[in-house]
């Protein structure tokens, strides 16, 4: 029976390593973490629908939206925050898949990535925010910039809150003394709804 | 030991005890002593809730004088009520007891105690997560503590904090934000609890213990925490938008001319509120509903009647919660085609409540019934329940609705479902399982005292309250007898409010027969098994259980409900059947006789 259980945390013979794709199954604690994150992300995806709720019922009684003095919401800047958000999913993919590999450097290095393009897109978004506070987008202004800073704030804090981990994640990736790969791929789980939830809001705020 | 149990041991290896104070019973991450933790605080703020609505009934019955012992104390000058004061008084009763008395003591402690004791599990999947869970609750009853204590008192835009009251243009004063953070917080701490249970229920079932093999408790508690999963969020979202329009200037929900510019639309509170708070109703009687489906169960001596019906109604309600929630909002002025399909999803949630309370009636029928505490409480749960059933008819339609829209036969109505069916349904747990949380029994003559005056104090005081509501009295009114039409109602609060004081006061049977079971030297230790029941924490383990509750994972062989079966009588003398006990004489001697 205790084989079974180090199966999880066994190294991939060292030759074979680089050449086979080798992949682990999961073992029972790793499961039940998965099912758990999955359990958490379902949740917490019920909060931005309710939040896409308020938006939609909003704006449909909204008589002009958006309203005739507010100034145009950049695209460009934006829709590059996209590119760079979906570059970080795909790095901590890399870091991912480089975990089941036990590849630890190349993982700490994906990491590093993600962490960085991660702030590379908060930092892009504090350029949008300051530009139309400029313009006289302010948050007391009515529905439409309530709306806009309320949930461009609130999906910011969930980078944050992303960025934080990963980075934390790629310092503890450094070494592989012991595996941290369902750590890498649930908060990668996290990345990706936080990626996903940015995509709804760029599509719906932005550009619709 | 079966490969299934061992792959389950494998899993879950018994770990030391914790031996250091704060360990084991301040941060304890022991399930068990979480439940506990969870009990003390909801029992604690039941307390507090109670009280409240004390002053409310006696504002009800004599608006104007100035209430006894207390008045002076919480008042000051000549210890009136005065008009913010009461509105404060009844937002904070709602708010108490729905987030911070009832869903602690129903959710926290029975989903924490019995979700790994019922299935078979040495603790819950994530138990850490279960720690915080404990804490963040605990964080956000200090909010609501802190909240009585700022400038213009506590929160007074009714539990429902509909906007625009709740906003700044309503109650400006720094309570009403602590209350909002504090249901925030609770949220958290509620979403960490229902990702545990959902998780625990999936992952940690004791081989042999399939879904259908589940005690109905669990069944409850393990939807109950579905629906907090899935609708809590949404609570928190709405909490969220409030917190920014009151301390971010944003305009979610002002309008008109509090609005600046355009402004939002305080009907959007309603919405998202409701979308929650319908479900949240469900959230505090579905745990009940299972703790009464096998309550009941055990002390007829009978399996659960059609068991499967009562799980696949049990679901049935819980998917038909989230689709009725239109039906508080009748009176907004919404499409009356909308509303109308929301009528009729609500009426038809009382089919599978039917069958639910049904099976119930037809469990107890013809079953050799033992009158203990814990079976005369769900006997009296059934009752009131079906009360605030039936009553939900007349409210769930439309044109009914207009008419009773915001009178106290709406209060009557959820009080009886919500306050009456949740509390006793809690108290019937509680009562049947103290003996396994503590190691002793609760005194019977107590708790039988304290049962008549439960049942009869709730059925009273919820009933004259149906009665004035029916009779036109509007809900949460300062001083209802200011309407001529309303001052024939008199004699009928001060009777309530008279039957209201008697409920109160009867609590202290519990206090007195609690205090004197968990910290007395004389209560007699209750043993594995006092209620002669079959589910694995009476079964296959010691009361209180050990650390690890299970010195071996049992494998379950049968049912919840296995009692009066012949063969059982016959093999063992007993007429119930534990779920993982293997009966003697039965399957395998005789096989091997066969084979010789």
């Amino acid at each position: 029976m205790a084989q079974r259980g180090d199966l999880g945390r066994e190294a991939a013979p060292g030759p074979v390593r680089d050449l086979v794709r080798y992949r682990r199954a999961p073992h029972g604690a790793e499961r039940t973490a998965h099912v758990g994150m999955a359990v958490f992300l379902g949740s917490w995806a019920m909060l931005f629908v309710a939040l896409f709720f308020a938006y939609a019922f909003v704006r449909g009684r909204a008589p002009t939206w958006p309203p005739l003095d507010a100034p145009p919401l950049p695209r460009l800047l934006p829709g590059l925050n996209t590119l760079v958000i979906a570059a970080s999913s795909a790095a901590v993919v890399r870091a991912v898949r480089a975990q089941e590999l036990r590849r630890a450097r190349s993982s700490a290095v994906a990491l590093v990535g993600a962490a960085v393009l991660g702030a590379i897109f908060l930092t892009l978004q504090v350029a949008v925010w300051t530009d139309l506070w400029r313009q006289g987008l302010v948050p007391s202004g009515g529905p439409y910039p309530s709306v806009f800073y309320a949930f461009t704030a609130f999906h910011a804090l969930h980078v944050l809150v992303g960025l934080v981990a990963l980075a934390w994640l790629a310092f503890r990736a450094r070494s592989a003394a012991h595996s941290i790969r369902t750590d890498v791929r649930l908060w990668g789980w996290y990345w990706h709804f936080v990626g996903v939830v940015w995509a709804a809001l760029y599509v719906t705020l932005y550009l619709a | 030991m079966t490969p299934a149990q061992a792959l389950m041991e494998e899993a879950q290896p018994i770990h030391p005890p914790p031996t250091s104070f704060w360990r084991k019973y301040v941060f304890s991450i022991d399930h068990k002593m979480i439940a506990k933790q969870f009990l003390w605080a909801g029992l604690l703020f039941l307390l507090v809730g109670g009280l409240l609505a004390m002053l409310i009934r006696w504002q009800w019955a004599f608006p104007y004088r100035p209430v006894p012992v207390l008045g002076k104390l919480l008042f000051g000058g000549t210890g009136a009520i005065g008009p913010a004061t009461y509105q404060q008084i009844f937002t904070t009763h709602g708010l108490v007891m729905i987030f911070f008395a009832v869903t602690p003591v129903l959710i926290g402690t029975f989903g924490n105690l019995l979700i790994p004791l019922m299935i078979g599990a040495r603790d819950m999947a994530f138990p850490r997560l279960n720690m915080y869970s404990f804490w963040t609750f605990v964080l956000s009853q200090l909010l609501v503590l802190a909240s009585f204590f700022t400038d213009l008192g506590s929160a007074g835009a009714g539990w429902t904090t509909y906007a625009p009251l709740s906003t700044n243009v309503g109650t400006p004063g720094m309570g009403q934000t602590l209350i909002v953070a504090a249901v925030f917080v609770t949220g958290a701490s509620s979403t960490m609890g229902a990702v545990n249970y959902i998780t625990t229920v999936i992952r940690l079932r004791a081989p042999g213990m399939t879904y259908m093999r589940l005690p109905l408790t669990i069944w409850g508690i393990w939807l109950t925490a579905i629906l907090n999963a899935l609708f809590i969020p949404v609570l928190g979202s709405a909490a969220l938008l409030l917190l920014l329009d009151r301390n971010f200037g944003t305009q979610f929900f002002v309008a008109g001319a509090s609005a600046v510019n355009g402004g939002g639309d305080p009907i959007l509170w309603q919405h998202l509120f409701w979308i929650f708070g319908h479900p949240e109703v469900y959230i505090m009687i579905l745990p009940a509903w299972g703790i009464l489906g096998d309550v009941l169960s055990f002390f007829a001596r009978k399996p659960h009647h059609w068991y499967r019906g009562t799980v696949w109604a049990m679901v049935l309600v819980t998917v038909l919660s989230a689709m009725v929630y239109g039906h508080h909002m009748f009176m907004t002025g919404m499409s009356p085609l909308l509303g109308e399909g929301f009528m009729l999803f609500t009426l038809l949630i009382s089919i599978p409540s039917m069958v639910v309370v049904v099976n119930w009636v037809l469990t107890v029928w013809q079953g050799s019934l033992r009158y203990d505490t814990p079976m005369l409480f769900a006997l009296g749960t059934v009752f009131v329940f079906g009360v605030g059933g039936l009553t939900g008819l007349f409210l769930g339609d439309i044109s009914m609705d207009l008419y009773l829209h915001d009178t106290m036969f709406v209060v009557g109505h959820f009080h009886f479902t919500m306050a009456a069916a949740s509390v006793m349904g809690a108290f019937t747990g509680i009562y049947f399982w103290f003996p396994k949380m503590f190691g002793r029994r609760l005194d019977e003559r107590l708790g039988k005292a304290h049962f008549w005056f439960t049942f009869l104090g709730l059925t009273l005081v919820f009933g004259g309250q149906l009665l004035a509501g029916y009779a036109g009295q509007q809900r949460r009114l300062f001083d209802p007898f200011q309407y001529t039409f309303i001052q024939g109602l008199r004699g009928l609060n001060q009777w309530t409010s008279y039957f209201a004081f008697a409920l109160f006061a009867g609590q202290f049977f519990f206090v007195v027969n609690f205090f004197k079971s968990v910290f007395g030297r004389r209560a007699a230790p209750a043993g594995a098994n006092p209620w002669q029941v079959t589910t694995l924490e009476w079964t296959a383990t010691s009361s209180p259980p050990p650390f690890h509750n299970f010195d071996r994972i049992p494998e379950v062989v049968r049912g919840p409900h296995e009692f009066s079966n012949p063969e059982v009588r016959r093999l063992t003398g007993r007429d119930f059947a534990g779920q993982a006990e293997l009966l003697p004489g039965g399957g395998e001697p005789a096989m091997a006789a066969g084979k010789s």
